[in-house]
């Protein structure tokens, strides 16, 4: 039922067997390109020219642009339309509306912004497209982060479906004891306390024997952990990483310099 | 030889004022099959926590008394190197998937990253315990798409794949459908047949006849019984102590007061019902001769 | 009270047909267990009888409301609903509050609340434990309470969804108990089961489902003797009808009285 749990999309392409790391990287790293280059045109470029052609790249163009088409592009234009028209910057009027003044400063930062959005967005949606989680967090335990903080992070996405799917058959057993949850405001508030409370109580219970399951298979063993999948990282993924934080550094150097 | 010796334990959980098991001794041989019943409260699950090192390391409590499996005692012993010798199963397989894997395949190999097994050991040891409980073809689905008696033998598959020297079950079958009971009961048949030793509590008698070598009846924490099944299932102490019984023992009490059941022994099986009561249904050689 | 369902087909969302064409009546105060492998449609029948599910087509009655036109928390009032798990339902501070809760819902009286709450703890054999949070119990006695929390809305129907998974022979002996006094209160009662022994000792009419259809329907003993339909939706008959069978009986058993009067002959 829940065979699809996460974003990830199977599938071989450069993109995807590049590690882990120089994916987050690569998000980060455009992420504060497009905020702290001195460039106006920097996360436009970065769209255009370096995204949209790695959607390609990674074979999840599909993907990608029916999440941009659905998700990302309304959300990035009802921001433009809303800075473009209540942005109180700029002396440069285009026009005048009710009591509305739109300015050339303010399209011109609205439209930067909605870029900048855009940039963010996506970049995460082809890092969670073309990197499977637990890869992601076995890569990074290996670096030195926590098991038990990645352990945390994965079955939370996991469990999500599955407590909500008990949350239903907790709201279908209340109202087959007359709990009316449909009609008032103020009866859906009283009806919390029925819903919560076995909820919390049923995880107290998941919590304690998944702890059980989990220790009965070492997970707190003190023997130094191996991974089953072995993650390549090789001279490439660290050109790139290198590459990207000097592009990082150079856009804010050139910045602070030109200020 | 003795793989498992409890020697006069009781125990105590933190918060309550009784004790959950009493002065409870037992002896296990290595590749012996056990099964342990009695009511719910009997302190069924307790021992199983017992036995899996879980009582006291993990529940914490007072635990006196001596607990050895494989020459280790619990007292000298962690719950980490505990775990490696005996594996332990319960009832709801849903809360034994980790949730840190996305398919059946490293969900069974979590436990061997965990206790830090070489990859190239990985692969083949996680291949041969899904052959081994018959799940191959299980391996590339997501843990949470399976059904129940799929998701218990996922959670099975998980341990035996650690090569535990006991395996701890408590309850596997309570919460299957009929399906779900003969897949898990499959399984533990296998590993019976391989000579592992198991402990095994459980409710469904017919299943503990077919195969348990020896049977121990709990009650108030206590041993009340310790035997062949054939002795144990068939004692009348049990109905007295509100135990579960197969009908086909209960059937055959009542019918030997009324004199339809010619045989000194009970059946616990089927097949013994069918035997025993085919004396009485066909007319015997005497009655044929009048 | 009468239920009548007509034709009754439903689709999840996913597009999973799991009902595909269900007729079925169902006379005021019977006993019927419904059996079948898991995915058979049992669950999500019953959850059509007080409106948790609505038909994608076909209709259901319950006397003469159609489920269509009352909503879940009305539909109460006929049919009570006691759900698998006793944990996902219960969450008062004590027993007695627990219990309560159904017929408060209905909007009856103080003084019928509590004398029905008094007889349903009563009949759940829970009188002592009134005052106990359902959490202090054992699952065994929650099961009870979550039975209880429904016997007390003293609706007409009463469905019990697996009672007696995780159960011991005494509590199942308990749970026999309250569906026979049930019976004598004319009350009709709808079972889903997977234990077969219980289901031949304490019903009377046996609905066998096997993939959103009605597999058999009729007399016990007519249903559980049929072994080789049973067997294509993993059902064993009883172990005393299975030896019934192997003995070559004349007539279908299904109790040890029957067994033992047939076995006589």
């Amino acid at each position: 039922m829940h065979e699809r749990l996460s974003f990830y999309v199977h599938r071989d392409s450069p993109l995807h067997r590049l590690n882990p790391l120089t994916k987050l990287t690569m998000v980060f790293a455009f992420i504060l390109l497009s905020f702290g280059s001195p460039w106006y045109w920097t996360p436009h470029i970065l769209i255009v020219l370096v995204i949209l052609p790695l959607s390609f790249v990674g074979r999840v163009q599909r993907e990608y642009l029916l999440t941009a088409a659905r998700l990302i592009f309304p959300a990035a234009g009802f921001l433009f339309l809303m800075q473009s028209l209540f942005q109180p910057i700029g002396q440069t009027i285009w026009f005048r509306w009710w009591v509305l003044e739109v300015t050339h400063e303010a399209v011109a930062f609205a439209f930067v912004n909605a870029a900048r959005i855009i940039v963010m967005v996506s970049s995460f949606t082809l890092l969670l497209l073309t990197t499977h989680p637990s890869e992601l967090m076995s890569d990074l335990t290996r670096r030195g982060l926590p098991s038990q903080f990645a352990y945390v992070i994965i079955s939370t996405l996991q469990i999500i479906p599955q407590m909500q799917a008990k949350a239903q058959t907790i709201i279908a057993a209340q109202r087959s004891r007359g709990l009316d949850t449909q009609s008032s405001f103020v009866k859906r508030v009283g009806a919390l306390v029925p819903l919560v409370g076995p909820l919390v109580f049923g995880s107290l219970v998941e919590v304690e024997e998944r702890a059980i399951a989990i220790e009965a298979r070492g997970f707190t063993s003190s023997h130094a952990k191996t991974s089953l999948c072995e993650i390549p990282d090789s001279r490439f993924d660290q050109i790139l990483r290198g590459a990207l934080i000097v592009s990082v550094i150079l856009a804010f150097v050139s910045r602070l310099w030109l200020s | 030889m003795a793989i498992v010796t409890l020697q006069n334990v009781t125990y105590k959980y933190p918060l309550t004022e009784a004790p959950v098991l009493q002065n409870v001794n037992l002896q296990i041989n290595e590749g012996e099959f056990v099964a342990v019943i009695g009511p719910n409260g009997a302190g069924k699950s307790t021992l199983c926590y017992t036995l899996a090192g879980f009582v006291p390391h993990f529940f914490k409590g007072e635990l006196t008394g001596t607990v050895e499996v494989a020459g280790v005692e619990t007292h000298q012993s962690s719950l980490n190197e505990w775990v490696l010798n005996v594996g332990l199963a319960f009832q709801n397989p849903f809360n034994q998937i980790s949730g840190a894997k996305y398919t059946v395949f490293e969900e069974i190999a979590f436990g061997l990253e965990n206790i830090g097994v070489p990859r190239e050991e990985m692969k083949p040891r996680v291949e041969k315990a899904l052959a081994l409980t018959g799940i191959s073809d299980l391996a590339d689905r997501s843990p949470y798409s399976l059904s129940g008696g799929q998701q218990q033998r996922v959670a099975l598959t998980s341990i035996l794949v650690m090569e535990p020297k006991v395996l701890v079950l408590d309850e596997p079958t309570s919460q299957m459908d009929p399906i779900g009971t003969r897949e898990v009961f499959g399984v533990i048949r296998t590993m019976a047949e391989r000579g592992m030793t198991v402990v095994l509590a459980e409710h469904k008698v017919e299943w503990i006849a077919a195969f348990a070598d020896r049977v121990v009846a709990l009650k108030d924490g206590q041993v009340l019984l310790d035997g062949k099944p054939g002795e144990v299932l068939t004692s009348p102490l049990l109905e007295e102590a509100g135990f579960g019984i197969s009908r086909y023992t209960s059937t055959a009490r009542k019918a030997r007061e009324l004199g339809l059941w010619k045989k000194d022994q009970l059946p616990i099986t089927l097949e013994e019902a069918v035997e025993g009561f085919s004396l009485t249904s066909s007319p015997s050689p005497k009655e044929r001769g009048e | 009270m009468k239920i009548n369902i007509e034709n009754l087909r439903f689709t999840y969302p996913t597009g999973l047909e799991a009902l595909r064409g269900i007729s079925l009546t169902i006379a005021s105060g019977e006993q019927v267990a419904i059996v079948g492998q898991n995915g058979a449609g049992k669950t999500t029948l019953v959850k059509h009888l007080n409106g948790l599910l609505q038909p994608t087509q076909g209709s259901v009655h319950i006397g003469d409301w159609d489920t269509r036109q009352h909503p879940v928390s009305k539909l109460a009032a006929r049919v009570g609903y006691v759900f698998q798990n006793p944990d996902e339902q219960l969450f008062s501070r004590n027993v007695g509050m627990e219990v309560a809760f159904g017929p408060k819902n209905l909007g009856y009286p103080a003084e019928k609340v509590d004398a029905l709450v008094k007889d349903a703890l009563a009949l759940t054999e829970l009188s002592d434990k009134t005052e106990t949070n359902p959490y202090d119990l054992s699952s065994t006695w929650r099961k009870m309470v979550a039975l209880a929390s429904i016997i007390s809305m003293d609706t007409d129907i009463v469905i019990l969804d697996e009672p007696t998974t995780g159960q011991d022979a005494v509590n199942v002996r308990r749970i026999a108990h309250v569906i026979a006094a049930l019976r004598e209160r004319g009350k009709t009662v709808i079972t889903i089961t997977h234990d077969i022994d219980f289901c031949a000792e304490n019903f009377e009419r046996v609905i066998a489902m096997s993939q959103g259809q009605i597999l058999l329907d009729g007399p016990a003993n007519e249903v559980l003797g049929q072994e080789a339909v049973l067997a294509t939706t993993y059902v064993d008959p009883p172990q005393l009808t299975r030896l019934g069978l192997r003995l070559g009986l004349k007539e279908t058993v299904r109790n040890q009285a029957e067994f033992l009067t047939a076995i006589r002959k």
